[in-house]
């Protein structure tokens, strides 16, 4: 009390000697705050990280737009027309994707199989083995699931409709999300299409804002009273998973705020029976002269001490946690999200708050008894 | 100055008459009344008393006789039901809150019976305790150290209260009452827990005080306090009464 930060801050260093009293009690409360802190932090953590994760995995999905054959449409698929038609009203490149089914002849047991054309590959695939030729002008890109049913790879021929195309690529498997599927099927350059027939188009935009925005604009654009183009975005999809997101972030802060409540509870319990046990002690500081609000200072400021310690220590388990689930969920554990960080600092808040608040009441106690009663035996 | 014990009568409390110095603290009429269960306890019936600079007064009685009472009163720590009490001439029921509190910063130094030494602080920051928020720290702290030498711990300044006897804790409740240079200083038994050579040697200390002008009145069943004091006040059943006086 004597040191120089003692003369500075008398209050502080006189709360902070009378913490000390009862150590293990205090470490007690101040571990139940830093419990409550890390529960907030690492809930909303976790929550905001879930988010960014799936929203990656979705990012692509909620990109595009879809065009397919609406209830007015006179025939079964699009053709040529069809496309410049939606390519008139699109800002953003438009992918029509043909598919037809094809037999491997190859086998000894003919199998039929899907074959698909799109006019830019590598939009929707990635080449696991080989490349995608770039201009694609002949050989075909094997989806996954196929090249390992079939046994083939790279380089090796593969006869469809008694027509021998060479394997250029096995692509990657298409994630769960991706809204075209090439896993069970074989890509072919346009050229060898031409014939087949278009099932739908796909817009592909820069962000999920922009593929809404575009899918309103080309639903009206593309059709007057009747619906001959359908168009379909994902942003109810989108919407519908952010509020659940939403519901699942709620529900964890709820969780995280019931164990700071009980922390809020134990600092309540603490400060009260020290204002008991230091009854008499606090008798002698009103009579020789500590003013009431001076008391007020110190025992608040001793259940500020609590929370402010325990706080401190679960920002920094708090950290760690973070850094623990960015790695399982984005791979990285530095890619801290904005409101992951948000989330910290709310916990640090909450306990900080949630301390003072129930100091508040010990603190007025302690403050209001007259010292002629807190010297009474 | 007698201190052979030749018990005076009692002063009639009031403004001084010329040429008197006027009372540090002075009760007139005061009755102080408590409610417990529904039936009222009267602790003082009309007290008036005034206490000048440099007097030594014991106040003896039986216990429950209000000697408690009288003394909290006199300490500003609480106020008569009815009757006055004047400090330095000021009716302290004109005070705030917190002028009293000024009041018992600046004029009043307190011993009490079970010393109260916050146990976490050393002698020297227990005894400079009342000026730790107010006033300077430094010149408190240099005048605590001072203190406990005249009381006989200068060596024992950096102890905690659990590394002192009994008689060692209660000079330092003493030197604490004096660290804010108070004008009287109150002491609820203050060789109560002493033994005769360590009691003698705090009112040797109180002496000293009353030397320097300081009024010391003390609440005492020890004849060695009354013996030493300047004016014995016997109170019975809340009045003054100096049938009680040894």
């Amino acid at each position: 009390m004597d040191g120089p930060l003692g003369r500075r801050f008398p209050v502080a260093a006189l709360a902070w000697q009378n913490l000390t009293r009862q150590r293990a009690r205090s470490i007690l409360a101040m571990a139940g705050i830093t419990i409550g802190v890390v529960a907030i932090a690492s809930l909303g953590m976790f929550g905001a990280t879930l988010e960014v994760s799936i929203q990656g995995t979705f990012q692509d999905t909620a990109s595009s737009v879809i065009v397919t054959p609406g209830e007015d449409f006179e025939g079964d698929e699009f053709d040529a027309d069809d496309v410049r038609t939606v390519e008139r009203f699109s800002t953003a490149p438009v992918y029509p994707l043909r598919s037809d089914s094809a037999n491997v002849t190859s086998l000894e047991d003919p199998r039929e199989i899907q074959v698909q054309s799109v006019t830019e590959p590598t939009v929707f695939a990635t080449a696991e083995e080989g490349r995608i030729p770039d201009p694609w002008r002949s050989g075909a890109l094997v989806g996954s699931s196929l090249a390992d049913r079939f046994d083939v790879s790279v380089g090796e021929s593969l006869e469809l409709d008694n027509q021998t195309v060479r394997v250029a690529a096995v692509l990657e498997p298409s994630g769960q999300a991706s809204i075209v599927s090439t896993d069970n099927s074989v890509l072919l350059p346009e050229r060898r299409m031409e014939d087949a027939d278009i099932g739908l188009m796909v817009v592909k935009a820069e962000s999920p804002p922009a593929a809404f925005q575009l899918g309103e604009s080309l639903r009206e654009e593309l059709n007057d009273r009747r619906e001959r183009f359908a168009v379909t975005d994902f942003e109810q999809a989108i919407q519908q998973f952010n509020e659940q997101i939403g519901i699942i972030s709620t529900f964890l802060l709820a969780v995280g705020a019931v164990s700071l409540l009980v922390a809020a509870i134990s600092i309540l319990n603490v400060m009260l029976m020290s204002t008991i046990e230091r009854k008499g002690e606090i008798g002698v500081l009103r009579a020789v002269g500590y003013y009431k609000r001076d008391i007020l200072r110190l025992m608040l400021t001793e259940a500020l001490l609590l929370g402010v310690v325990g706080a401190v220590v679960g920002l920094v388990l708090s950290v760690f946690m973070g850094m623990g689930i960015n790695t399982l969920l984005l791979g990285d554990p530095f890619a801290f999200q904005p409101s992951a960080v948000g989330s910290v600092a709310q916990g640090f808040l909450f306990g900080t708050v949630a301390s003072l608040l129930s100091g508040a009441y010990p603190a007025w106690k302690a403050a209001n008894e007259r010292p002629v009663d807190a010297l009474r035996d | 100055m007698d201190r052979t014990g030749a018990a005076e009568p009692f002063r009639s409390a009031g403004s001084p008459g010329v040429g008197e110095q006027m009372a540090v603290i002075s009760t007139t009429d005061a009755v102080k009344e408590y409610t417990r269960g529904g039936s009222v306890l009267r602790a003082l019936d009309g007290v008036s008393i005034a206490v000048d600079p440099g007097e030594f007064v014991a106040i003896v009685g039986p216990s429950g006789s209000g000697k408690s009472t009288l003394l909290n009163l006199l300490g500003l720590l609480d106020e008569p039901t009815s009757g006055t009490v004047t400090v330095r001439g000021t009716d302290a029921s004109t005070f705030t809150d917190d002028e009293k509190t000024k009041v018992r910063r600046e004029t009043i130094g307190f011993v009490f019976q079970d010393f109260y030494l916050l146990p976490t602080l050393t002698a020297r920051e227990n005894v400079a305790i009342p000026g730790f928020l107010h006033g300077n720290r430094r010149e408190t702290l240099a005048r605590a150290a001072d203190l406990l030498g005249r009381v006989g711990l200068g060596d024992r300044l950096g102890h905690t209260p659990d590394e002192l006897s009994g008689g060692q804790k209660q000079r330092v409740a003493i030197a604490r009452s004096m660290v804010n240079n108070p004008a009287i200083i109150l002491a609820d038994e203050p060789t109560g827990n002493l033994d005769q050579t360590t009691g003698g040697q705090v009112l040797d200390l109180f002496g000293e005080f009353t030397d320097e002008d300081v009024a010391v009145v003390s609440v005492t069943h020890d004849k060695q306090v009354t013996d030493y004091a300047d004016r014995v006040v016997g109170i019975v059943d809340g009045r003054l009464d100096q049938e009680g006086v040894p």
